[in-house]
């Protein structure tokens, strides 16, 4: 089965804007969940509110679209319910860290098992381009007409210290190896987070010098760095670029898991 | 296999020309009935997953494919390779 046959044909073109990144992450999720043959009854899409929230209304098989930074909560729920079904989240940034963040480190302090993957563009898309907690310092949103003072959370790095089993970061440029870290991802008993940094060309892009969706995508080629090499450098005591996008397969392991297949 | 862009689809967001390793899709020129300037594809038949997937028996590539946030890249199956008699003018 190729991912292709995972889509609700009737449903497409989706409703997002030109070039928007989330797409290509549908494609690579669908791609990895066709890869580990898991069928059309036995997983369950969900998602909050957000464009990336959106995800599962586009995906042939049973999905919950929950309330605003809740989907964790009602993931957990179903999981708990019928440990037989295979969780996905579908969330964005605003939804995972913001309003959910909570939920967050919680469900990976718990170790539930499901498989979590955050569309991070770096705002709010869905409400016009508002600021989020992952927002770089410097960047201009609506909410930051001068430019982003605030500190921004390292979701993988939230994910690892709360607790997660599986932790991987990857961009929308780097399909391949996207798709290979949600299917480990899947693989993975417990909790795994993967986030995978997205354009959005109409909320972030326009508004800082990277209007065309090429050139984030661009942006991502040239600007991301393989965690192995991020370390050595470090190590070494050389600078890195403050605006480097550290990718790669972060922590995979075994601590005990809540709502594991009995 | 044939590589087709589908025109109901494709936003024209001109990705695939961007991840193409063969450059095989340029950006179009004219908007179709949709307002949608759809890339061109520049000797299709180069492609790797063209030439390559049925000896493989599995995508080659395909990077195009899974980057086109819209879904509007596939591959058809095409009639084997005719000889066609092509009338030549002076
Ligand atoms: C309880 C509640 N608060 C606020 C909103 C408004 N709201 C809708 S989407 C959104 C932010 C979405 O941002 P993100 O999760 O990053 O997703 P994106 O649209 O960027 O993919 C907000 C604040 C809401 N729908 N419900
Ligand atoms: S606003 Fe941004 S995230 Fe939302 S559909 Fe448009 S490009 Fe995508
Ligand atoms: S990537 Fe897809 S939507 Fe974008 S221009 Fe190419 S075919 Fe069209
Ligand atoms: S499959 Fe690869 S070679 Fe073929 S058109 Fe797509 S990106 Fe180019």
């Amino acid at each position: 089965m190729n991912f292709m046959d995972w889509y609700r044909a009737d449903r497409l073109p989706t409703i997002f804007c030109v070039g928007c990144g989330n797409g290509t992450v549908i494609n690579c999720a669908l791609t990895a969940v066709s890869e580990v043959g898991w069928k059309r009854e036995e997983v369950v899409f969900v998602s909050g509110i957000g464009c990336s929230s959106r995800a599962p209304g586009y995906i042939d098989a049973d999905s919950l679209h929950t309330t605003h930074g809740r989907a964790l909560a009602f993931a957990t729920g179903i999981k708990l319910a019928n440990p037989d079904l295979q969780l996905v989240v579908f969330t964005g940034d605003g939804d995972l860290a913001a309003i959910g963040g909570n939920h967050f480190i919680h469900a990976c302090r718990r170790n539930v098992d499901m498989t979590v993957i955050c569309m991070n563009n770096q705002i709010y898309g869905m409400t016009g381009g508002q600021g989020s907690p992952t927002t770089p310092r410097g960047a201009l949103s609506t909410t930051t007409p001068y430019g982003a003072e605030e500190g921004t959370f390292d979701l993988t790095a939230l994910s690892i210290a709360a607790g997660a089993n599986f932790a991987a970061r990857w961009t929308s440029y780097h399909v391949k190896e996207l798709t290979n870290a949600i299917r480990a991802g899947l693989e993975t008993p417990g909790f795994s987070f993967i986030e995978a940094a997205v354009q959005c060309p109409t909320g972030y892009g326009r508004r800082n010098r990277l209007r065309e969706p090429e050139d984030m995508i661009e942006f991502f080629r040239t600007h991301s760095m393989l965690r192995q090499k991020y370390d050595r450098l470090l190590a070494e005591g050389k600078l890195v670029p403050p605006d480097t996008i550290v990718v790669g397969e972060f922590v995979r392991r075994d601590r005990p898991v809540l709502g594991g297949k009995k | 296999m044939k590589l087709v862009i589908d025109p109901r689809r494709c936003k024209g967001c001109n990705l695939c020309v961007k991840v193409c390793p063969y450059r095989i899709f340029r950006p179009g020129r004219r908007p179709n009935e949709r307002g949608v300037v759809v890339p061109e594809l520049d000797r299709p038949e180069r492609c790797a997953n063209c030439r390559l997937r049925r000896l493989y028996g599995r995508t080659i590539c395909g990077v195009c494919q899974l980057t086109c946030p819209d879904q509007a890249i596939r591959w058809e199956e095409e009639e084997a390779y005719e000889p066609r008699k092509v009338a030549v003018e002076y």
